[in-house]
């Protein structure tokens, strides 16, 4: 709780910010559970409750804007008008909509977006018949407050006069917009009116100093009507009088007997205010109407406790202090492999010693706590997959509209947690794989009535672990994908060429549909099924190190699995060497460890490949390959089976060196100019290993292999990484180990 | 060296858990020791870590502020509550409500705290102190709920005296309690003078009149002064006091606070004593400050009665005491004697009010009466 003031502010901007965006989430659901249930007292009410506690957050920093039309919104909905029920929710959805421009826009002090359409909607809703609701009241109470209001004492006056038989006459002088002393002219006006006869009332009232554009007033006057009009049409100062005869009597006698009690109508009486000749009768009709419908508002809110009890156990903090934490176990980690390594050559300088035990019981149970400590500081980062789910509601139910569709959505799984970056980067990949199974993979009902299918189409949305895997999967039961016409368009395209096709599993055509420049075009898309820019899911899911699986049956739908790391700071990974060099692979990628020779490999069509059991395994060399010879054919190798998606290959590597929970550092791109390599990590002595990017991996054989230049993958990496990142000594291993974060 | 005061904060809003602690943090002898999100964590914290006072929100999921701090009230030891009110209509409602409750006392949700902090903290920190140190008297004379006011119908009868009331913290309980022992035919003509902010006199005034058999109206300029009604100074605004042919008026200003506020009883008390001299009555009632006591001094100075709350019976004892210290008050009484004291005044000056000129000068009223 130091520092400066301003940082204070900033601080309490960037909570305003986050609990602002939930509190629009907030809107959001519940304007569509009001959808559902138009009139639920219960969800109304909370639905107010959001709208008021953004309005008082955006009041406290300052956003002006936002504060008054979530103010407004917020007096509508307590009006409670059951008429309005079915009114209120999309106005809440268009509401959470501007809302979240308008946050955006002061996020970033761009400009704002434009708010009328919503503040005249929400002025509908205020006044649908155009009545004295409250709402009413008080806009034209801000416009023109006190437009017109005799005060008591001028309604004495008049009702004296009346009285006494006197001739009032009304006097509406409206004053010259382009006079240049309205204050002074205005005394001009009433000096004039005074000389006129007796000035009973005016407005505005003698002195003030408010802006107004006219001057009205009645004065008891024998004067002619058009005498009074002569006198008081002042050249440049007023621009148009009008006189009447004011006929007091009814409104004299009620003035005279209640003035009290016909002022309290007066406030109430606004709207009558607006009409032009309202000041003549007004007298009559002030003690009348006492339409102030100031019905208690609902006080006794026993709301359902909900989730919102476990808020405020939650801490919120920066992402940013729990990754630095994270880097701390990250090294902690790090340090433990030291120790490991230490007491390794310990046991080795001294095998009977017996402090190598003690040694190794502490090691034990420090490897344990930092264990824990690590899926402690990891869990920390994890959040609910809900968090991005929850948005989909109101995506489905908009992009359902637009279509023309019928959709359901079911969401699965929502508690499945993950790493709160990863959750944020597959955002928008999934809201394009959801829009497009609306757009493009469901049928109109029509249709889908026509298939012998329900009318209304599902969509589901589902979330697992799997392994050390999340695993988010968006399914519908459309139409489903028509391969054939991916392979027609893919080889139009020039995306692949004809003959490769025929190579291609199904799997791996349906992937086509995710690779950049697939059409977009609407006849393809149409009969395809799918296809605009999802290349975009296939991006994003490469960076995250993540995978993309598509299943589809022809008019049944399709499913969309992305598999995606728990996590991206630690991974387990198998280690391995290759022509002398240390690198590693995500653990969960390899499926299994086949050992072999170099005199299994057999070359088909420029491939190696390895025949394993039933399968024939087309290989990745990422070495150099020996020249032929008698010991070449004997030497002995390990083939990495690798299971991504539906592909399936080999890595050929040297040796295998074991497993290990590496902390991953980024490389800077000076170090490594690849993108076959995705990170590095330091061991425990100190060696630096390099972790292969598997999707570019499986990206660049795919790619070689469709180039038909099956013989170029061998030596891949040799080409690739500088020949000394390895050995430590040279400015590149130091920029490395630099970029790596150790000390060592 | 103040005792620290121990304060918890209650708002269902994350940023106001957040902002309230760092408004009060500019008060070193303020410590805010706990936030809860609403009624019933509000409760528990309130036993687990015993404030001295409570800022309550009154919109909030689960148990709400109204059900909270009738919670608080039931509770033997009753906390201090300030309510952070909202502004709606909405808002101003439910606020006077709790203040019917018991709450000690309201301010406003802070806006725009980057441009005004200054005064949002000067405001309320002022408040939290007062409460603090309030004697829990706020709980004793809770006005009696809805005496169906049984108004006489209203005419525009010319007042045997002018009664200033003027109020601050504990105003609103105190003040309904004073109206609702007031007989509807009530001789007095009463102006008030209610540290309260715009928005909120509105419906203040409006509840005053449902339930008070007198006539509550917030006042307008040109309003009359008559027999048997109240007129509340609108908030942000001052009033004073005018004699026209007709009949006397309560005049609306928008002239700078004094004192820090406005409406400003000096101001009220001053106009009331140079138009109305010896019928010039003034009040001073329970409210922290002293903003008041000149005022009243000039009222006695100009041949009028003032009276002043008794310490025992004022939830904060300060403006009171401050007029009580100079030597203004002619009477010093508790709130419960305060009405038939007041009636007694207005009668037994009756026969002499009667040939003043106050009486002479109304009009059309004077000829019913």
């Amino acid at each position: 709780m130091s520092g400066p003031p301003e940082d204070r502010m900033s601080e309490l901007r960037s909570l305003f910010f986050e609990s602002a965006g939930e509190l629009v989430e907030r809107l959001n659901d519940e304007a569509m559970q009001l959808e559902k249930a138009p009139g639920d007292q219960e969800t109304a009410r909370s639905l107010r409750r959001t709208v008021h506690t953004l309005k008082g957050d955006s009041a406290a920093c300052g956003f002006r804007e936002l504060s008054e039309l979530a103010h407004d919104f917020e007096d509508v909905l307590t009006l409670e008008n059951k008429d309005l029920d079915s009114a209120v929710p999309p106005i809440a959805l268009k509401a959470a909509d501007v809302f979240a421009g308008l946050l955006q826009a002061y996020r970033n002090g761009t400009k704002l977006p434009s708010i009328q359409s919503l503040r005249a909607d929400i002025a509908r809703l205020a006044h649908p018949h155009s009545t004295s609701t409250k709402a009413t009241r008080k806009k034209a109470g801000k416009v023109s407050a006190k437009k017109m209001q005799w005060t008591e004492y001028e309604q004495l006056a008049l009702a004296r006069a009346a009285a006494e038989n006197k001739r009032i006459h009304h006097v509406l002088v409206q004053i010259d917009p382009q006079c240049a002393m309205p204050i002074a002219g205005r005394q001009m006006i009433q000096l004039a009116l005074a000389e006129l006869g007796e000035l009973l009332a005016i407005y505005p009232a003698d002195g003030s100093h408010q802006p107004a554009t006219q001057i009205e007033a009645a004065i008891a006057s024998d004067k002619s009507a058009e005498a009074i009009k002569v006198k008081c049409s002042i050249p440049t100062i007023s621009s148009d009088v009008k006189v009447k005869i004011l006929r007091v009597e009814s409104a004299a006698s009620s003035v005279a007997q209640e003035p009290v009690a016909a002022n309290t109508g007066l406030q109430d009486s606004v709207s009558a205010a607006s009409h032009p000749d309202s000041p003549i009768n007004r007298g009559g009709t002030l003690a009348s109407d006492d339409s102030a419908d100031e019905k208690a508002p609902p006080t006794e809110e026993s709301g359902a406790l909900q989730g919102a009890h476990l808020a405020d156990k939650l801490l919120r903090v920066d992402a940013e202090r729990i990754d630095s934490v994270l880097n701390l176990v990250g090294e902690l980690i790090l340090a433990k492999s030291m120790l490991q390594q230490a007491l390794i050559e310990f046991g080795q300088r001294f095998p009977k010693d017996a402090l190598r035990g003690k040694f190794s019981d502490a090691m034990a149970f420090q490897g344990r706590v930092l264990n824990d400590l690590q899926h402690s500081v990891m869990k920390i980062r994890m959040v609910p997959v809900d968090q991005l789910f929850r948005r989909f509601p109101r995506i489905v139910r908009d992009m359902a509209i637009h279509c023309g569709k019928e959709v359901a959505l079911s969401v699965k799984g929502g508690q499945t947690d993950l790493d709160k970056s990863i959750l944020d980067s597959i955002a928008e990949p999934l809201t394009h794989l959801v829009r497009n199974a609306i757009g493009h993979g469901l049928e109109t009902s029509e249709e889908r009535v026509r298939a012998g299918k329900a009318p209304q189409g599902n969509l589901r949305l589902a979330a697992y672990h799997q392994g050390n895997q999340v695993v988010i999967e968006i399914s519908d039961d459309g139409r489903g994908i028509q391969v054939e016409k991916v392979r027609q368009r893919a080889v139009s395209q020039g995306l692949v060429k004809a003959e490769e096709l025929d190579r291609l599993t199904e799997a791996e055509t349906l992937e086509l549909i995710l690779r950049p420049g697939f059409s977009t075009a609407d006849e393809v898309t149409e009969l395809s099924g799918r296809g605009v820019g999802l290349d975009i899911v296939q991006s994003v899911l490469t960076r995250l190190k993540g995978t993309v699986e598509i299943e589809t049956v022809a008019g049944r739908g399709t499913t969309f699995r992305l598999r995606l790391p728990l996590t991206l700071a630690i991974i387990r990974a198998l280690m391995f060497r290759v022509d002398d060099r240390l690198f590693a692979l995500p653990l969960n990628a390899v499926a299994e460890i086949a050992r072999t020779a170099e005199s299994e490999i057999h070359q088909v069509e420029h491939y190696d490949v390895l025949q394993l059991r039933d399968d024939v395994l087309p290989l990745l060399r990422l070495g150099s390959k020996l020249p032929a010879g008698p010991d070449t054919a004997r030497r002995k190798l390990f083939v990495l089976v690798i299971h991504s998606g539906e592909r399936k290959f080999g890595v050929i590597v040297d040796a295998l060196e074991g497993e290990d929970e590496l902390v991953i550092k980024a490389l800077d791109d000076q170090s490594v100019k690849t993108d076959l390599i995705s990170g590095a990590s330091i061991l425990g002595d100190g060696r630096v290993v390099l972790i292969l990017n598997m999707i570019a991996l499986m990206e660049r054989f795919t790619r070689g292999r469709a180039a038909n230049a099956g013989s170029q993958m061998s030596g891949l990496l040799s080409s690739t990484i500088h020949p000394n990142v390895n050995n430590g000594g040279s400015r590149a291993g130091e920029q490395l180990k630099h970029a790596a974060g150790g000390q060592l | 060296m103040k005792k620290t005061v121990r304060v918890l904060v209650v708002d269902d809003s994350a940023l106001m858990r957040k902002l309230i602690p760092r408004i009060l943090e500019q008060d070193r002898s303020v410590e805010v020791v706990g936030t809860a999100i609403d009624g019933h964590f509000a409760l528990k914290k309130i036993e687990d870590l015993k404030p001295h006072v409570v800022t309550l929100d009154l919109e909030m999921p689960g148990m709400n502020g109204i059900d909270t701090l009738k919670a608080i009230m039931r509770q033997q030891h009753k906390l201090p509550v300030i309510v952070v009110s909202s502004h709606s209509t909405t808002g101003a409602n439910i606020t006077l409500k709790a203040l019917g409750l018991g709450a000690f006392d309201f301010v406003a949700k802070p806006t725009n705290v980057s441009a005004h902090m200054p005064e949002i903290a000067a405001e309320l920190i002022r408040k939290i102190h007062a409460a603090a140190q309030s004697s829990g008297m706020q709980a004793q004379f809770l006005p009696q709920e809805a005496k169906p006011g049984h108004h006489t119908s209203l005419r525009p009868i010319a007042p045997t005296h002018i009664v200033a009331i003027g109020v601050s913290t504990g105003g609103p309980n105190a003040l309904q309690y004073l109206f609702s022992q007031l007989p509807g035919e009530f001789s007095g003509s009463i102006l008030v003078a209610q540290h309260m902010p715009d928005g909120f006199t509105e419906l203040f005034a409006k509840r005053l009149d449902e339930v008070c058999p007198i006539r509550v109206k917030e006042a307008q300029s040109g309003d009359l002064l008559v027999a048997g009604r109240a007129l509340i100074c609108p908030g942000n605004r001052h009033m004073k006091v005018m004699k026209l042919p007709l009949g006397n008026v309560a005049l609306l200003s928008d002239e700078a606070p004094v004192n820090g506020h406005r409406p400003s009883v000096d101001v009220m008390f001053r106009s009331v004593a140079e138009v109305f001299g010896p019928q010039a009555m003034g009040l001073l009632m329970t409210g922290m400050g002293e903003d008041g006591a000149v005022g009243l001094g000039e009222i006695r100075s100009a041949g009028g009665f003032t009276l002043a709350q008794s310490q025992q019976t004022c939830v904060v004892y300060g403006m009171p005491k401050a007029a009580i210290e100079r030597g203004y008050a002619m009477r010093v009484a508790d709130l419960q004697d305060m009405p038939n004291i007041l009636q007694a005044q207005c009668a037994s000056e009756r026969s002499r009010a009667e040939n003043t000129e106050l009486r002479r000068g109304t009009g059309a009223g004077s000829n019913q009466s």
